[in-house]
């Protein structure tokens, strides 16, 4: 299925044909079906967001140094936590590994051409656009100031809210649609473009990761759009649904966001895991261990993850039985995590460790993951939920899970693939430079206010009383975030600098096994010029250094699967 | 069952008799706060226990095991599965967690469960203060709460606008207080003393401000405060009323109306009267105060609009203001408070400075209903 208009064809050429240059012009890129520009484009988008939502974070971190506030009235702080988080859940975490780096990684992986409908991945982009623009339209249009969350009746009553709610929940809504539709390419692509050889449980874990998070994606959203399109009616017509002053019921919003809002947790971890059981492997060149446990407990998660919504409730009014019984089912999702981690562990037993900057991003990943999920237990727990439920012991378990796992893990996957996206290696010293700021930042911020939630500090709190005891660690916490920052402009500027100035990659700069690592940096236009046969994607002893290459390759004594093949066939 | 009563009894020696702060938790001033401490603990226990040994077999292993970078060495050593290690770190997991959900279960059983005997108080929230009053004196209290030592407290909560969320970090309580239903929460105080109170759940600009004070009392004087509080204003003399207003009930405005003239959610008191008076005030439909002011209209005082504005706020919209103030306070407030309150819009020079700050009395005046309260 060789192209007619490409070199391809030609040996000579097709060395240097890659997807970045096989066509050219903006309108290549604007237009283009192929997944990796795709990937590539939602990658820049998915950054400049990751910015602008850092950038409000920052401000609130800024706003908290003193107990009366030190750069914000009340209503700007409100703003300013609410567009951070409604940007980076809806955004940055839950598109970015999946869409971002899953678009670009997943068809090569698979050894094919493409995902299964080009056209409907490059239209996934293009609502993100859309959905990002509304988001835009509701700064201008009053602001936003619900949180994330969109709580009724506070988010329906125009006179209680700014402006802003209903283009910001018709952008979150046309963002489920991209989600939906990006989840239902991949699932398609999993079940029907594998190659020859690659069985389900000879896919690379970071596959099972994306495909559980596909299934959460396509199964939960369509929630959050009913929800969503429920609350926009009922500001705008009052038509009473949540709203008591109407008929309506408030906690009822609340059942409907987190049956969504939960398993988007999921949406957002997974992947992560997913990622980070790759790194663990190849930077260890070490066979992973327990593949069919990590794979399976990736698919538990899945499941539970829809039956444990209640535990963001616990404090709401919700009777007492029906808390214990979602206190029960939440416990447990702690089950199959453990178990993740534990086998990573065990894959790094009698490994060879490499301490490069994605290795170091999935250690990194292991203990804040540890803390994170350890840390909701006391939530899970209903006696201690009561008394932390809306604190900033809440705000801190969550940052440690969606920041400091699920986008830890995805700048880990964006060193391990950025050699494959640019076909340039970046600086590795600045690399584990920008790692170790990034960790001690990441730390020093949210673990001070573990302490400062349990000390009894609300969230969403633009002023706090001075004789609580909570200022000291709001300035660990805000020294901890500028740490933070300066890391994230120290990886923005290496790895921008590497585009230009870095050393050209090799097809395979870490030894990996999955097929992503046989084409070359970057991929030609088609990935593969024939469809590759696959073995076993852990089992790295066939590969050896080349130091002609400066990177990994096949092993000269032992025969590549696609000639073992040949030889068998002619051999009949 | 034997699970918990083994680890229950475990309890005291690990919390002794501490009720101060800790590490982690605030001062600890009711029955429940010492078993939802000692939950914590138990949690936080397992939790060390695990993170030092992921951490430490993490550390070792990236240590013993680091690549010469020069080598380039791939490991064809150490097994691929385990079954039996599998089945260990599943099952140990697992009966962990189901001890802890248990503890937590049993503990919050008895954080929900009021006794019968219970003080009640009736709350409501509303943006962005609190309401608190006591049926059995047909006493209400703004920003401050007032309960008995040593005896079960009930809250009987409601909301007359959006979610709010009552929490009280020194008993370990917290309850969603949500419109258009009731919500209860119990607790029952060990220390006298004075707690915070926050609102917990996002409810809008003054969110942050939305705080009272808990004043924990021995019983006897929690009565005689309480008696004070029913007849203070019913036997106060005239004269005493904008002061007492200003001191008792203004802290329900003070989110939303400012003293010092600065524009808030609701238009400042600062110069209320001179412009009621002369009826400058404009309104959203573009009629001014003046219109309905004097003989055969509406208002024939100043003070009657002042009034209707307590009572009926929506009724006409001070320009550039939405129609956002609460208008239940026809049933919070006795005839005498609303007076007290008008009285005090009207004398508001001579109990505030410019800057908005309360002017003490005199020494020689002898304040009733002032005191202690703070």
């Amino acid at each position: 299925m060789a192209t007619q208009d490409s070199g391809i064809q030609r040996p000579e050429l097709a060395a240097n044909d890659n997807y970045l240059n096989h066509t050219r012009g903006i309108w290549s890129w604007l237009y283009t079906l192929d997944h990796k520009r795709i990937g590539v484009m939602y990658l820049v988008a998915v950054l400049t967001c990751f910015f602008v939502g850092g950038v409000f974070a920052l401000l609130v971190r800024t706003q908290l140094l003193t107990p009366d506030g030190t750069i914000m009235d009340q209503d700007s702080y409100n703003q300013a936590f609410t567009l951070h988080g409604a940007i980076m859940v809806f955004l940055v975490i839950i598109p970015s590994i999946p869409a971002a780096l899953g678009n670009f990684v997943l068809p090569i992986m698979l050894g094919a051409k493409d995902v299964a409908f080009p056209r409907l991945n490059l239209m996934s982009f293009y609502l993100w656009i859309a959905g990002a623009l509304f988001f835009i339209v509701a700064l201008l249009t009053g602001g936003l100031d619900t949180g994330w969350t969109f709580y009724t009746p506070y988010s329906t009553d125009p006179n209680s809210s700014m402006g802003g709610v209903i283009p910001a929940v018709t952008g979150a809504f046309i963002l489920g649609f991209s989600s939906i539709f990006t989840g239902m390419n991949f699932i398609v692509t999993i079940h029907r473009l594998r190659p020859p050889g690659m069985t389900w449980f000879r896919m690379p874990l970071f596959l099972w990761g994306i495909y559980a998070t596909a299934v959460l994606q396509v199964m939960a959203t369509p929630v959050l759009g009913i929800t969503l399109a429920l609350l926009a009616v009922e500001r705008a017509f009052g038509i009473g649904i949540f709203d008591p002053a109407l008929g309506g019921d408030p906690v009822l919003y609340q059942h409907f966001f987190w049956f969504y809002s939960h398993p988007a947790v999921y949406i957002m971890i997974l992947p992560g895991m997913a990622i980070i059981s790759d790194l663990i492997a190849v930077h260890s060149h070490r066979h992973i261990f327990g593949y069919k446990f990590i794979a399976y407990s990736s698919i538990a998660i899945a499941l539970f993850s829809f039956l444990v919504w209640g535990h963001h409730m616990f404090t709401s009014g919700q009777s007492a039985l029906v808390n214990v019984i979602f206190s029960a089912i939440t416990f447990s999702v702690a089950i199959p995590s453990a178990i993740k981690v534990f086998n990573w562990l065990a894959t790094m037993y009698k490994g060879s460790i490499s301490w490069n900057t994605p290795m170091l991003y999935a250690m990194g990943f292991i203990f804040i993951f540890t803390i994170g999920g350890l840390t909701g237990l006391h939530l899970g727990t209903l006696a201690t939920d009561v008394h932390l439920h809306d604190t900033y012991f809440v705000v801190a378990h969550f940052h440690y899970v969606m920041m400091g796992s699920a986008l830890i893990a995805m700048i880990g996957g964006l060193h391990h693939w950025w050699p494959k996206i640019t076909g340039k290696m970046y600086n590795e010293n600045w690399g584990r430079f920008g790692f170790i700021l990034v960790f001690i930042g990441f730390n020093v911020t949210f673990f001070s206010q573990f302490m400062l939630g349990s000390q009894g500090m609300p969230r969403r709190y633009a002023t706090y009383p001075d004789d609580a005891g909570f200022q000291i660690y709001h300035i660990f916490s805000t020294c901890g975030s500028y740490i933070l920052a300066i890391g994230f402009f120290i990886t923005a500027g290496y790895l921008l600098q590497s585009i230009f100035g870095g050393r050209r990659a090799p097809s395979n700069p870490w030894g990996g096994r999955s097929l992503e690592w046989q084409c070359t940096s970057p991929p030609p236009h088609d990935n593969f010029s024939e469809t590759p046969t696959v073995g076993d994607c852990y089992d790295f002893s066939v590969l050896e250094w080349s130091p002609d290459e400066q990177g990994y390759v096949w092993r000269s004594d032992i025969p590549r699967p696609e000639q073992a093949k040949k030889e068998q066939s002619a051999g009949h | 069952m034997t699970l918990t009563s083994l680890i229950a009894g475990l309890m005291p020696a690990m919390l002794g008799d501490a009720t101060g702060p800790t590490f982690w938790m605030p001062e600890a001033a009711s029955t429940v706060a010492g078993e939802v401490d000692w939950i914590l603990e138990f949690i936080n226990i397992i939790c060390y226990v695990f993170l030092v040994l992921i951490t430490v077999i993490l550390v070792y292993l990236a240590v013993k095991y680091r690549r010469d970078p020069n080598q380039h060495r791939i490991s064809d050593e150490g097994p691929t599965h385990g079954m039996t290690l599998e089945i260990v770190w599943t099952v140990i997991p697992t009966g962990l967690v189901i001890a802890i959900f248990w503890v937590g279960m049993v503990g919050y059983i008895n954080l929900r469960e009021s006794p019968d005997d219970a003080y009640e108080v009736s709350v409501t929230a509303q943006k962005w203060s609190w309401t608190f009053t006591h049926p059995e004196y047909g006493v209400t209290e703004g920003a401050e709460l007032t309960v008995p030592l040593g005896r079960p407290v009930r809250l009987i909560m409601t909301s007359a606008d959006v979610l709010h969320s009552l929490f009280v970090p020194a008993f370990r309580v917290k309850q969603d207080v949500v419109p258009g239903r009731y919500s209860d929460l119990w607790f029952e105080a060990t220390k006298p003393g004075s707690y915070q109170l926050y609102c917990t759940e996002y409810c809008g600009k003054d969110h942050s401000k939305m705080l009272a004070t808990v004043h924990v009392l021995p019983y006897d004087e929690f009565q005689t405060r309480l008696g004070k509080l029913a007849s203070e204003y019913e036997d106060m003399p005239e004269a005493d009323l904008p002061r007492y207003a200003l001191t008792r009930l203004y802290n329900r405005c003070a989110s939303c109306h400012s003293l010092d003239g600065s524009s808030g959610t609701g238009p400042s008191f600062k110069g209320l009267w001179d412009r009621t008076v002369e009826g400058k005030t404009a309104f959203t439909d573009g009629t001014t105060l003046k219109d309905y002011m004097g003989d055969g209209g509406e208002y024939e005082l100043a003070e009657n609009y002042l009034r209707e504005s307590i009572l009926n706020p929506g009724k006409y919209l001070v320009e550039n203001y939405a129609n956002v103030m609460p208008n239940n306070f026809a049933s919070q407030l006795k005839p005498r408070q609303v007076e007290a309150l008008v009285l005090m819009m009207k004398n508001l020079d001579d109990l505030v400075d410019e800057d908005g700050n309360i002017i003490e009395p005199p020494a020689s005046e002898e304040m009733t209903g002032e005191g202690e309260g703070g």
